[in-house]
C-alpha cells in the first residue's frame, strides 16, 4: 500500500484554535481549562471575548496539564497550575542557558 | 510473551497494599516524569512504573496479574491454562501480545470495559525527531517507524508497527512542538484518530546559530578589514553572498543580512546576523612586524582611554 505523506502543523503563536479543539486534543475538562486560564497558566487571545481562541502553542501547555493531572492524579487544579507555571519557567530559563552557552 | 515483575519495577512487595503501591509509584513518578525529570531515560523508566502501577493500582487486574504466577523479568513465558477463561471476556490468541497489551485489554475490569460501543478517540502519540540544521532550513520530509495499538480480528489491542511518512515544514527550531493530525492510533466505534506529536531537536551548526527565526554567526576579520572596511564572501544557508563591512567595524557589532534567517511556509522570515570578530595573524614576518611597528609609532588610538582616571 502506497504511504500518503501527511503535513506536520507547527504548534506555535502563528496559529489559533477555538476552546472546544483544544478540549477535545488535550483531554482536559472545559471546568479545568478555566481554572487554568483563571489561574494564568493559559492565556485565551481576548479573555474577554465570549468564544476563546487560543494560540496553537496552548496545546502544548494543556496537554502537559493533563498528563500531570493523570500521571501524579493531581484534582487540585490550582496545584496543577503553579505546577505548570514553574515547568514553563523551567523550560524558559534551559531555553536560555542553551543561548548563552552556545554565545560562549 | 515476556514477563515483567511489575512489583519489582514499584520497588514494592508482592504483599504490598493499595496505599503502598500509590506511593511508590509517586516517590518514581516524580523521579522519573519526562515533565519534571531531565534523567537519563528518564521517559523509558516512566513508562515501565506507569505500566506496572496501571495494572496493579486496579485490584482485578493486581489478581490477574498475580495469576500469571511468577518469573523472572524477560522470560518467555505463557499464561496458565485457565487464566483466559478466569480473566478474558473471549478467547484470543497470545501471539504478538505483550504484557502491557494484555492488561489494557482488559481495561475496566476483566469482563466489563471491551463491550462498550460509544466512539472512543484514538490514542495520541509523541516521537522525538532529530533533524539537522538544513532540515530545519528547508524543510524536511521524514519516515517514522511507530508501533502502534490496533484491534485485531479478535477484537484484541496489539501493537502494530506502522510507518508514517511526514513533511516538517521549513523554519522549525529547537524544541519545537508539531502536530501530525489524525497519525496516532485508530479510534473506535466512530472516535476520531489519535494525533501524533512530534518533539523536535535540530543538530547544532558549526556556523550557524539559531534564535527564533534569526540566525547569527561568527564574522572573522582581520584588523585592516574592520578599520579600512571590506566587501567579504559569506556563507549563508541559502547560498554565499557578498557582505559589505563598513570602516572602523567594532568587535562584537552585528551586521544584519534582512531576511536570510529561517523562513516559515506563511511568508515570516527571520534576519541573519553576522557578529563581527577581530582576529589577529599569529604569525607575522620581519615585514608585517615592521608594518605593525609603524602603525604603533603613527597611531593615536588608546584602546584603554576609558579606564585612566
Amino acid at each position: 500500500m502506497k504511504l500518503e505523506w501527511s503535513s506536520a502543523l507547527l504548534l506555535d503563536d502563528t496559529g489559533a484554535i477555538p476552546a472546544a479543539q483544544l478540549v477535545e486534543q488535550s483531554g482536559l475538562s472545559e471546568g479545568e481549562l478555566r481554572v487554568l486560564v483563571d489561574c494564568g497558566a493559559l492565556a485565551p487571545r481576548d479573555v474577554g471575548a465570549t468564544t476563546w481562541t487560543f494560540s496553537a502553542h496552548c496545546i502544548v501547555t494543556a496537554r502537559t496539564a493533563r498528563r500531570l493531572r493523570d500521571d501524579f492524579a493531581i484534582d487540585d487544579m490550582h496545584a496543577l497550575a503553579v505546577m505548570l507555571r514553574f515547568s514553563q519557567r523551567i523550560d524558559d530559563l534551559e531555553r536560555e542557558f542553551r543561548r548563552l552557552r552556545a554565545l560562549l | 510473551m515476556k514477563y515483567k515483575d511489575y512489583y519489582a519495577l514499584l520497588g514494592v512487595d508482592r504483599t504490598a497494599n493499595a496505599a503502598d503501591i500509590k506511593s511508590a509509584y509517586r516517590k518514581l513518578a516524580r523521579k522519573y516524569h519526562p515533565d519534571v525529570s531531565k534523567e537519563k531515560d528518564a521517559e523509558e523508566k516512566f513508562k515501565e512504573v506507569a505500566e506496572a502501577y496501571e495494572t496493579l493500582k486496579d485490584a482485578e487486574k493486581r489478581a490477574a496479574y498475580d495469576q500469571l504466577g511468577r518469573h523472572a523479568p524477560g522470560d518467555e513465558f505463557r499464561p496458565p491454562p485457565d487464566w483466559q477463561q478466569s480473566f478474558g471476556e473471549t478467547q484470543f490468541s497470545f501471539d504478538d501480545l505483550d504484557l502491557a497489551d494484555l492488561f489494557a485489554n482488559l481495561r475496566g475490569g476483566p469482563r466489563g470495559g471491551r463491550a462498550s460501543t460509544a466512539p472512543r478517540p484514538g490514542q495520541d502519540f509523541e516521537a522525538a525527531v532529530r533533524l539537522t540544521f538544513e532540515q530545519a532550513f528547508s524543510g524536511a520530509e521524514i519516515e517514522l517507524d511507530m508501533a502502534m495499538p490496533e484491534r485485531g480480528d479478535d477484537g484484541f489491542l496489539r501493537r502494530v508497527p506502522r510507518k508514517v511518512r511526514v513533511r516538517v515544514p521549513k523554519g522549525v527550531t529547537d524544541g519545537q512542538k508539531l502536530r501530525v493530525p489524525g497519525k496516532g492510533a485508530k479510534g473506535a466505534h466512530g472516535g476520531r484518530d489519535g494525533d501524533l506529536y512530534l518533539d523536535i531537536e535540530v543538530q547544532t551548526h558549526p556556523l550557524y546559530r539559531a534564535e527564533g527565526l534569526d540566525l547569527y554567526m561568527e564574522l572573522p576579520l582581520a584588523p585592516w578589514e574592520a578599520v579600512l572596511g571590506a566587501t567579504v564572501e559569506l556563507p549563508t544557508p541559502a547560498g554565499r553572498i557578498s557582505l559589505k563591512v563598513p570602516a572602523g567595524t567594532r568587535a562584537g557589532q552585528k551586521l544584519r543580512v534582512g531576511g536570510r534567517g529561517l523562513s516559515r511556509p506563511d511568508g515570516s522570515a527571520g534576519n541573519l546576523y553576522a557578529v563581527a570578530q577581530i582576529v589577529v595573524p599569529t604569525v607575522a614576518d620581519e615585514r608585517q612586524r615592521a608594518l605593525f611597528g609603524q602603525l604603533r609609532d603613527a597611531s593615536t588610538f588608546d584602546p584603554r582611554a576609558h579606564m585612566v582616571d
